[in-house]
């Protein structure tokens, strides 16, 4: 089962990160997700792929009712982030999935009606939760062609997606970024790799270099806290990405 | 994970099987598909050879009225069987479309049965694990009550076929007094004779089915 950890709480405002299940198997990549709590709501980011819905699941139950559950929020469209959808809307069927417009009919394949979709424009825009502005921010082709990420201002932390992911090594389970030249080694294959633009990647930066973040967390490998998120941000921009070595 | 252990809710969730065998029913109804698409052909072949068989008995005149009358009625058993495999095939659909769905959910169960194991006493999880057997057992139903109607439509296309036996061997009686055409007309029938039988054995197949409980 994986296990969950809280690294943001403020009253009824609290940030739940649903990490590291040592019974999944090795052919299945490692996932985070998180668990944003706010006056007895929950959203769920990136729920993740339906063969590991059964550890999310026990997890979050263990912190949170699943029946309060009141959206999902998918940074984007692929199976290890959206997958177990159907099984999540038999706990609350009338349950939102937040997502960008350009999925809106693509995830349906995953489960859902046309009421449990909310098309997210280009721009992003704010997504409620109990009275707590949430903000969807662009991060197109960042990997995928219609990307958002989730900004929470109050908590000052930002949903990154599969940007800042990292494929760590199982003597590397950290849940934190604790050395950031150690890490990012294990970041740099997959973002020249996964990320398909310079040009996004850039406006990406600049944008994220204006918002206030105390912590910037991926949907694979470990949390960037502090100074390392202006690290990862200096890093990222400096890469050249959407590149193979072939 | 442990697999299984610990669940409580319910105990009509064997689906493991349910989907095994869900997965041989789709198999089955593929295979009955199959035999439908050939006893299709076969009948649009028989509504060909009949209008021939039709100019064929004018040509011979009053030696081959009899014949002329049964190539008709062969026309017509053409049109029926050609009706009474739409109505197979829409049956086909309807399991298809139930047997897909219940494959589907056997999928997700097996997720919330490994989610129920680790989570033994959760309610909710009970809650909606009823609510998926109700719906599961709702599908079975509807997918008993198809094989009921599908294996009727194939009872009454063989009953079709056993009149289309005996008009196709009346043609070669009623060829043998064609005069001058016997040996074309006889031949036309013997034809027609033979893709009737071709059609039986097709719909025998369909009839021992294992999807309708046989060994085919």
């Amino acid at each position: 089962m994986k296990t969950t950890q809280t690294i943001f709480e403020d009253g009824s405002h609290k940030w739940t990160a649903i990490v590291r299940d040592p019974a999944r198997p090795d052919y299945l990549i490692d996932t985070n997700e998180y668990l944003i709590q706010h006056a007895g709501q929950g959203l769920l980011l990136d729920p993740g792929g339906s063969e590991i819905f059964p550890a999310v699941f026990s997890a979050l139950s263990s912190e949170f009712d699943p029946s309060k559950l009141v959206g999902i929020f998918a940074s984007h469209q692929d199976p290890d982030i959206i997958s177990s959808l159907a099984l999540w809307l038999e706990f609350n069927p009338g349950m939102k999935c937040y997502v960008s417009w350009l999925w809106g009919s693509f995830i349906p394949h995953f489960g859902g009606t046309a009421e449990t979709f909310v098309a997210l424009p280009d721009e992003g825009e704010t997504i409620p939760l109990a009275g707590l502005p949430l903000q969807a921010v662009p991060a197109h082709y960042l990997h995928s062609s219609g990307n958002l990420h989730l900004y929470d201002r109050q908590a000052k932390i930002l949903f990154s997606g599969d940007v800042g992911a990292a494929l760590l090594p199982a003597d590397k389970q950290n849940l934190f970024v604790e050395d950031f030249a150690a890490h990012i080694r294990h970041a740099e294959a997959f973002h020249r790799r996964w990320m398909g633009s310079n040009e996004a990647k850039r406006r990406w930066c600049e944008r994220v270099s204006q918002m206030d973040i105390d912590m910037m967390c991926p949907q694979h490998g470990a949390i960037y806290r502090g100074a390392d998120v202006q690290r990862f941000i200096n890093w990222f921009d400096e890469l050249n990405v959407g590149i193979t070595r072939a | 994970m442990q697999m299984m252990a610990g669940l409580t809710a319910g105990d009509g969730r064997e689906r493991g099987h349910a989907s095994s065998g869900a997965a041989l029913d789709l198999l089955r109804i593929v295979r009955i598909n199959e035999e439908i698409k050939r006893v299709v052909s076969v009948a649009f072949k028989i509504n060909i050879m009949a209008l021939n068989a039709i100019f064929l008995a004018k040509r011979a005149g009053n030696a081959a009225l009899g014949f002329g009358v049964l190539s008709n009625e062969l026309r017509v058993f053409s049109k029926d069987l050609r009706e009474s495999m739409m109505t197979l095939t829409r049956l086909i659909h309807e399991s298809v479309a139930e047997v897909s769905v219940i494959l589907q959910e056997s999928r997700q169960d097996e997720l919330f049965r490994r989610t129920a194991a680790l989570r033994p006493d959760d309610r909710q999880l009970a809650v909606v694990l009823d609510r998926r057997d109700r719906r599961h057992a709702e599908r079975e139903e509807r997918i008993a009550v198809l094989r009921r109607e599908l294996r009727m439509a194939v009872d009454d296309a063989a009953r079709l076929v056993e009149l289309g036996g005996v008009l196709a061997k009346s043609a070669k009686i009623e060829a043998a007094y064609g005069a001058g055409f016997a040996t074309s007309l006889g031949q036309v029938s013997g034809e027609f004779d033979g893709i009737v039988e071709e059609i039986r054995a097709s719909l025998d197949k369909l009839r021992h089915s294992s999807f309708f409980g046989g060994s085919a």
